[in-house]
């Protein structure tokens, strides 16, 4: 009896708890719809490095006009197929460059890991089979 | 026990101290500079002031010519993958094994903050291979020139000692050969053809992993090694292996 209990009572905080979720998400996509929520992931020159538009306009205090259409054009994939997104241009002061200069941001020339996820990261984000044995 | 009185005893050197017990003496930002009276009197001073630090290796002679061995400048690591892709092709890996592999971990770079960092792993071709002195039918051996840690195919009767005797994990049955097969710095299909560079060091973009003739004062690996205020390390040094793999950052 205890038992049944207890799973009614789990089930039932379960189900508060994913409500919760969801009508917490609603609300963000009612406030900002404006950017994309999910992180981009570019493969060209070396896969992979992330780019997540969230954090860098609710943490780093980032607007659209920031970065488009100058540092990049808004249209996806623009900057991997200029033939110019390279660490060299980033030292450069192109593209992510242009902030991640040591000043207004981390230098690009260090913490590589944070922006590069590798192959490794690229398959957790995919979901391609046989990552997780890759992990050990 | 008195300053003077320790000052008149006989310096037995840190080196017959266990590395694992100098690494706990570093940690604590201290640096065994001496060992008296069979370790129970310790010599210490402040890391502060110590430059370069090779932990847990020996730099006395290198016993090979070429003495081939590999720095890994890991934090530079961006886990591409070209270097195993490089591999594969180069030595016709299969899927189910490898002979270079990247690691992956998070670690502490704050209160709640960490960071991605990736780790390439290979044989370390070692000085004191536990995998060649487990092997019954020296199917693995060090090469005398070299000191390649080598495979004899035809000698491996696949009883997998040597997979269960490696430190670092570097050996896997390969299904086709019938034995195992490892990393072996790209001797047949590269160096031995004239090759400078084994196929993931000359594969990789970001020169995370330098390739060279360790006894040679001019090659990279010497410099990096060498190099005073570099911090070089290897893997589980405690096993006494004394691998040619070392590992620093920047």
């Amino acid at each position: 009896m205890k038992k049944k209990l207890a799973i009614l009572l789990g089930i039932m905080m379960m189900s508060l708890g994913v409500q919760g979720i969801i009508s917490l998400s609603l609300a963000e996509d009612d406030e900002e719809a404006d950017y994309p929520t999910e992180p981009i992931v570019f493969t060209q020159p070396v896969k992979a490095v992330v780019f997540d538009h969230k954090i860098h306009i609710e943490d780093a205090g980032l607007d659209c006009d920031s970065c488009h259409d100058d540092i990049f054009e808004q249209a996806a994939g623009t900057a991997e197929e200029n033939g110019d997104f390279t660490m060299k241009s980033l030292y450069e002061g192109k593209y992510c460059g242009a902030c991640h200069d040591g000043d207004t941001a981390f230098a690009s020339n260090t913490r590589c890991a944070v922006c590069h996820i590798g192959v490794m990261g690229y398959n957790r984000m995919h979901k391609v089979e046989g990552a997780e044995s890759e992990e050990h | 026990m008195k300053i003077e009185d320790l000052e008149k005893m006989r310096n037995e050197g840190p080196e017959s101290l266990p590395s694992e017990e100098r690494r706990k003496f570093l940690k604590m930002g201290l640096v065994v500079t001496g060992v008296f009276a069979g370790g129970s009197v310790l010599s210490l001073t402040s890391a502060r002031n110590v430059y370069g630090m090779l932990e847990g290796i020996q730099l006395k002679h290198y016993p090979y010519k070429p003495h081939y061995s590999m720095v890994i400048r890991q934090d530079r690591c961006i886990d591409c993958e070209r270097c195993k892709e490089a591999c594969v092709k180069t030595n016709n890996v299969p899927e189910y094994g490898y002979r270079t592999t990247i690691l992956e971990r998070e670690i502490p770079i704050g209160p709640e903050e960490t960071q991605r960092e990736f780790m390439p792993v290979l044989c370390n071709h070692c000085n004191q291979p536990p995998c060649v002195r487990v092997c019954p039918t020296k199917a693995t051996y060090k090469d005398k020139k070299t000191g390649i840690v080598m495979m004899n195919y035809k000698k491996c009767i696949g009883c997998k000692t040597c997979m269960a005797a490696c430190p670092y994990n570097a050996r896997y049955f390969n299904e086709e050969k019938r034995a195992i097969d490892k990393c072996n710095f790209c001797f047949d299909t590269r160096l031995s053809k004239g090759e400078k560079l084994t196929a993931c060091a000359a594969a990789c973009p970001a020169d995370v992993r330098i390739f060279g003739d360790l006894s040679d004062p001019e090659s990279r690996v010497y410099k990096l090694i060498h190099e005073p205020e570099r911090v070089v390390w290897v893997l589980r040094p405690e096993t006494g292996a004394m691998p040619n793999v070392y590992y620093t950052k920047g």
